[in-house]
């Protein structure tokens, strides 16, 4: 069965779809993605994890589905028992200062050419 | 008077096929109506159950916890999954609020999924809500004929189960 050159999901998406929805679907289901692939590994169940956490089990699977608005405090929790870091903030960049100074010469060849420690000095 | 459904394949992502059927001589699937349907009254809750198809799609494959089961006398299965009903990360003027709009759709496997029709729900159980017993009923009904025609072989896998392959003049009389 051959499937139509024209992607109508995509399409409707291009044409009708809001960035910031499409940005909040892909974070939710990386960020739920990431801790069941690390449950997976561990070989932890779901039942376990709810009991790591201290929570029903119902409400863990609704935290796992990927459409759950998981709040900062149960992102902490699950980063907490499972000993891993979910959400990297990277830190702020010191600003740093670079100074330019003019060193004189004639044409650049001969600049590069003529160049010495001491033009270095005038220009700062 | 019996009805029937074709299959119509809607579109491929790198891990997950799409499909959808179109009602007796109908030319747009169920899948494309609703969309049609929708696009107009519920732009936003449409366009996070299509995000959601194209990120699965593309990136995870169709993980049963991607769903959330519907089924009443078959496998059926809706969009978006249970998590919305808590604490909804479908937002609407700034408000949480539920995703109500439900796409009724049968998950084959990791790589298939068959997409249906819905509607606005309403009430807490799909048999009570005026807006989408007739969809749910219906992807039930769709859903049985299918696995039906898996059994029987109407329908076959390719060698990686990736995607399907049955006649052109298939119908699925439900």
């Amino acid at each position: 069965m051959k499937f139509p050159q024209n992607n109508i999901i995509d399409n409707w998406l291009s044409e009708n779809g809001n960035p910031e929805i499409a940005r909040l679907v892909e974070k939710n289901l990386a960020l739920t993605e990431k801790i069941n692939s690390i449950l997976k590994e561990r070989g932890i169940k779901k039942g376990e994890f709810a009991e790591m956490l201290g929570k029903n089990p119902s409400e863990v699977s609704k935290w796992l589905s990927g459409a759950h608005n998981l709040t900062m405090k149960s992102i902490n929790k699950m980063e907490f028992v499972l000993g891993i870091d979910l959400i990297n903030i990277e830190p702020i960049t010191e600003v740093k200062y670079v100074y330019l100074g003019l060193i004189q010469g004639g044409e650049l060849e001969n600049a590069m050419n003529d160049y010495e420690d001491s033009n270095y000095n005038i220009a700062m | 008077m019996n009805n029937f459904a074709h299959i119509k394949p809607i579109a491929q992502y790198k891990k997950v096929c799409y499909y959808s059927v179109c009602i007796n001589e109908e030319e747009l699937s169920l899948f494309e109506d609703f969309i049609k349907q929708h696009t107009a009254t519920n732009e936003k809750k449409l366009d996070h159950i299509l995000n959601w198809l194209k990120v699965i799609g593309n990136k995870y494959g169709a993980q049963t916890h991607h769903f959330r089961p519907e089924g009443e006398t078959a496998d059926t299965s809706a969009l978006p999954p249970k998590g919305v009903d808590r604490k909804p990360q479908y937002t609407e003027y700034g408000k949480k609020k539920a995703n109500n709009l439900r796409l009724y759709c049968l998950r084959a496997n990791k790589h298939i999924v068959f997409l249906f029709s819905g509607d606005i729900k309403t009430s807490q159980t799909a048999q009570n809500c005026p807006n989408v017993k007739k969809h749910f009923k219906l992807a039930n009904l769709i859903t049985k004929a299918i696995d039906n025609a898996f059994i029987n072989k109407d329908i076959v896998w390719n060698d990686d189960c990736t995607q399907i392959e049955c006649n052109e003049d298939f119908k699925i009389y439900f």
